[in-house]
């Protein structure tokens, strides 16, 4: 089912929860609400499940405005952070609870649990009560929950951060798989980016209550519109530098104290259009050691991370933080020289954020 | 880094320390002990040379500081016994002769002490005590005098070694019974002895000397007493500290249970000993419990059946319209927000703060208003167990509903949210879904309302006047009211009776309860 989210405001008093959010979502779609605690994402979730009503604009599923319809009479699925499932209920009754609430016959109850249950791999649960359960056997029972009444919209709030690193990553390529299988459209909030990029077909970045950019993984990544996004998805998080990017014959330099790099015409021409100083961003990645790099610097910190390290080096009053691979062993205090990638690079306005690169 | 060192090699110093030699926990355990009985000495101080005269200062008139400071008194020697004895109970599992040598000499050394401060002080054993200045003893005709001190109260009174004093003017006296009247006796009251001297009867009056013997023998029961003790706590497992305590505070109470349910099967009573009229052990009987099944005590007529049910309907109106009530008010507070919500909050507490008693006579008049209204009188009227429950359900109520808020604050939003996505109306959620996770609570709540239900007294009382709606309290004070002499052990009957279906409840209750206690819910997501 379609949702569109047109101009939407959640404010509790004087407090902004989301504001003039707009938002297209398709049929079957995977769209991750990502951005930092307080952002406005889960208040945004919440409103579409109905929980909270909008101060002002309209949710549209469908063709149906759906402002002021009851949560139960949306068909939809959530999954929270908590799994919220009921205590006091075994698993059989707590993924029959909705098609009891919807009074499906019992004998049709029963057949539907069951086949949810042996989709999400708890067949042999269904007599337990979730304080028997482990997190991942609850996480998959609040899961069924969901998917059990067939929903037309599937929410997820932050479901597998209660998750180890491990049950995690199997749990993300499940859903993924099942999303797909099943052709439910889904919103997925989380503050994980890497969760996001995964699984997600497009990413809303949110910050403030506002959104920053609602595009694939790939865009968001490689043309990021604001200097927000840019640095909130990618990890470890792109360096910024504040620069002058000025033109001398033909060729392109950014420069900043003890920090001088060559440009090509594509990316350096927009920035030097700019008057006075711009951010410059580069992602960690398209910084190299080598000794044939043109910038000087010193190693203050290594962070072995296992399959590379991550070495935070110092040029001048800036700090780079820069990838390499294990086998040199760098020691803090060494004199190394950073190439940068300078094809990869990204400007921003200082003063509006925004990319002078890409247009919003 | 040097602090490491420091703190390395001062722990070092520790391990390569000697182990304290005899002569040194000696030392140690004597100077705990003189350490606790300064403490002591000094905790009588502050009741009687200080804060007594502070009380006094404001003319208040107050024993409570002298009964501390005798108390602080009383528990000195053993507080001084425990104190030195700590340092012995480190051997006694691996070195069992220095430990009752470690135990055993302070406690000698601080008896001593102790002992010889009594002396100084007159107080104690030696302190001065009523006495008729004679040697007494118990034969089979009566209390023989072996002596008599010369100059002495008896020696006054013109008593003779021979004599065998029989009664106090005309109550049949032994030994035991003399020394009582003794005891209670204030300096010169005067004691008329019956006596015989030889064959003749006799009647002397003696006067009660305040004497101050100073007998070093009266010493040897206390010294006794103070090895005992000292063994005691040498030998005792420190783990039955706790339950020796709890035993020791709770003997009262179970002598006072026990005291009940023997009186009620028995004749009358002395003490804890069933008694039968004749006073010998026995007169067990179940007269008591059948008179309260046939409506007579001491010829008061009743039915109890009625009482019973009065009783049973205030409790169970009570608990059921409070869990109700507070349970709805609670989500609303918890989870609402209305206008007004915050003062209504704040109201609750103070009325539940407010003295119940000083709206007797409002609510009196309003339910005498109600009564008058036709078919809602009869319901909830003046006289009605309907009007007293609701009464005590409104007294109830802002405990109630605080609790209740308390209890669904706890609960995550998550779980209702999930519900109401589910496809659950609002009332279905707090009704399926939240009302299970405050199960505890209920049942708390409930036994709460259930047993001031059934206990209560002022408001029934108050309010059935004169009508035969009482309940069992209310029927409980009737009887001691109105039947002269009182019965008691009909009494501890009734009470008992009144107990029995707070019993049953407690039994099927018992899991639950527990499960209170253990933890509230469970399955913590």
């Amino acid at each position: 089912m379609k949702v569109t989210i047109d101009n939407l405001s959640k404010k509790f008093g004087d407090v902004v929860g989301v504001e003039n959010l707009t938002l297209h979502i398709d049929d079957g779609e995977f769209v991750a609400f990502l951005g930092p605690s307080g952002c406005g994402k889960t208040t945004t979730l919440l409103t579409l499940a109905g929980i909270y009503k909008p101060t002002d604009g309209t949710i549209t599923f469908g063709e149906r405005v759906v402002n002021q319809v009851q949560p139960k009479d949306r068909n939809i699925g959530m999954v929270f952070q908590s799994y919220a499932l009921y205590p006091h209920m075994t698993v059989f009754q707590n993924i029959a609870y909705p098609l009891k609430l919807k009074k499906v016959s019992k004998a049709d109850q029963h057949d539907r649990v069951r086949q949810v249950a042996n989709v999400m791999g708890i067949g042999n649960l269904l007599d337990r009560r979730p304080g028997q359960l482990s997190g991942g056997q609850q996480q998959r029972v609040a899961l069924g929950r969901a998917l059990v009444k067939e929903p037309d919209i599937l929410l997820f709030d932050e479901p597998l951060s209660n998750l180890d690193a491990r049950l995690r990553l199997t749990m993300r390529g499940e859903i993924k798989h099942l999303q797909k299988n099943l052709g439910i459209t889904s919103i997925y909030v989380t503050h994980d980016q890497v969760e996001a990029m995964t699984m997600a077909d497009r990413i809303a970045v949110m910050s403030g209550g506002r959104l920053q950019a609602f595009d694939s993984p790939d865009e968001l990544y490689n043309r990021p519109k604001t200097q927000f996004v840019a640095g909130f998805v990618g990890n470890p998080p792109m360096n910024f530098v504040t620069v002058e990017v000025a033109q001398a014959n033909g060729r392109y330099v950014a420069q900043a104290e003890s920090l001088r790099l060559e440009l090509g015409a594509e990316r350096g021409e927009p920035a030097a259009r700019s008057a006075g100083a711009v951010v410059l961003g580069m992602r960690p990645e398209d910084i190299q050691i080598s000794d044939e790099g043109d910038v000087a610097g010193e190693i203050f910190i290594v962070e072995p991370l296992g399959r590379e390290d991550l070495i935070d080096v110092r040029v001048g009053p800036h700090s780079f933080i820069v990838l390499a691979n294990t086998e040199t062993q760098y020691r803090s205090g060494d004199p190394v020289k950073l190439k940068f990638d300078t094809g990869q690079v990204q400007f921003f306005d200082p003063a509006t954020e925004s990319s002078l690169l890409w247009q919003q | 880094m040097i602090a490491r060192e420091q703190l390395f090699d001062r722990d070092k110093a520790k391990l390569d320390e000697a182990p304290p030699t005899l002569q040194q926990d000696l030392i140690e355990a004597l100077r705990l002990g003189f350490i606790s009985i300064l403490v002591m000495l000094a905790a009588g101080f502050l009741f009687s040379g200080v804060i007594g005269p502070l009380f006094a200062l404001g003319s208040v008139e107050e024993t409570v500081t002298d009964v501390l400071t005798r108390l602080a008194l009383l528990a000195l020697p053993f507080v001084a016994y425990i104190a030195a004895a700590s340092v012995a109970r480190r051997y006694t599992s691996s070195d069992a002769p220095r430990a009752l040598l470690l135990a055993f000499v302070p406690t000698v050394l601080i008896f001593a002490v102790i002992s010889a401060g009594q002396y100084a002080l007159d107080y104690g054993v030696f302190a001065p005590r009523q006495s008729l200045q004679m040697t007494l003893s118990q034969t089979d005709v009566g209390v023989r005098v072996d002596a008599i001190v010369p100059g002495g109260a008896a020696d006054t009174a013109e008593m003779q070694v021979g004599d065998v004093i029989t009664a106090i003017r005309r109550d049949e006296v032994d030994l035991a019974a003399l020394n009582l009247r003794l005891g209670q006796a204030e300096e010169d009251d005067p004691l008329r002895l019956l006596f015989m001297r030889g064959d003749e009867e006799m009647q002397e009056t003696v006067r009660v000397a305040i004497v101050s013997d100073k007998q070093v023998g009266a010493l040897l029961p206390g010294f006794v007493f103070a090895l005992v003790f000292t063994a005691i706590i040498l030998f005792l497992p420190g783990n039955w500290a706790p339950y020796i305590a709890l035993v020791g505070l709770m003997t009262p109470l179970l002598v006072g249970y026990f005291w009940v349910i023997v009186a009620t099967f028995s004749y009358r009573t002395e003490g804890l000993i069933p008694l039968d009229s004749s006073d010998n052990f026995g007169g067990f009987t179940l007269e008591n419990w059948e008179s309260i099944f046939v409506g007579n005590i001491a010829g008061l007529e009743f039915n109890i059946w009625p009482i019973l049910l009065t009783s049973l309907a205030i409790a169970v109106i009570m608990t059921f319209v409070v869990l109700l009530v507070s349970s709805m008010a609670g989500y609303a507070l918890s989870r609402m927000n209305f206008p007004g919500r915050r003062f209504f909050l704040s109201f609750t507490l103070i009325l539940h703060g407010f003295p119940a008693i000083t709206l007797l006579i409002p609510i009196f008049i309003v339910l005498l208003r109600l009564g008058s209204i036709p078919v809602i009188g009869d319901l909830i009227g003046f006289n009605t167990a309907g009007g007293i429950a609701m009464v005590m359900v409104a007294f109830q109520l802002p405990l109630g509903v605080w609790l209740m808020k308390g209890f669904f604050d706890n609960i995550p939003w998550d779980m209702e949210r999930s519900a109401l996505i589910d496809g659950a109306s609002r009332f279905r959620t707090y009704w399926e879904i939240l009302l299970p996770q405050i199960r505890p609570g209920l049942l708390a709540l409930g036994i709460f309302a259930f047993i001031g239900g059934w206990n209560a007294y002022i408001i029934p009382a108050t309010y059935s006047i004169g009508s035969g709606v009482s309940n069992l309290p209310v029927f409980l004070n009737e009887l001691i009211d109105e039947t002269a002499p009182v019965d008691w052990n009909q009494v501890a009957a009734v009470g008992l009776f009144q107990l029995i279906p707070i019993f049953i409840f407690f039994i099927f209750a018992q899991e639950y309860l527990l499960n209170i206690y253990a933890g509230g819910t469970k399955g913590s997501s």
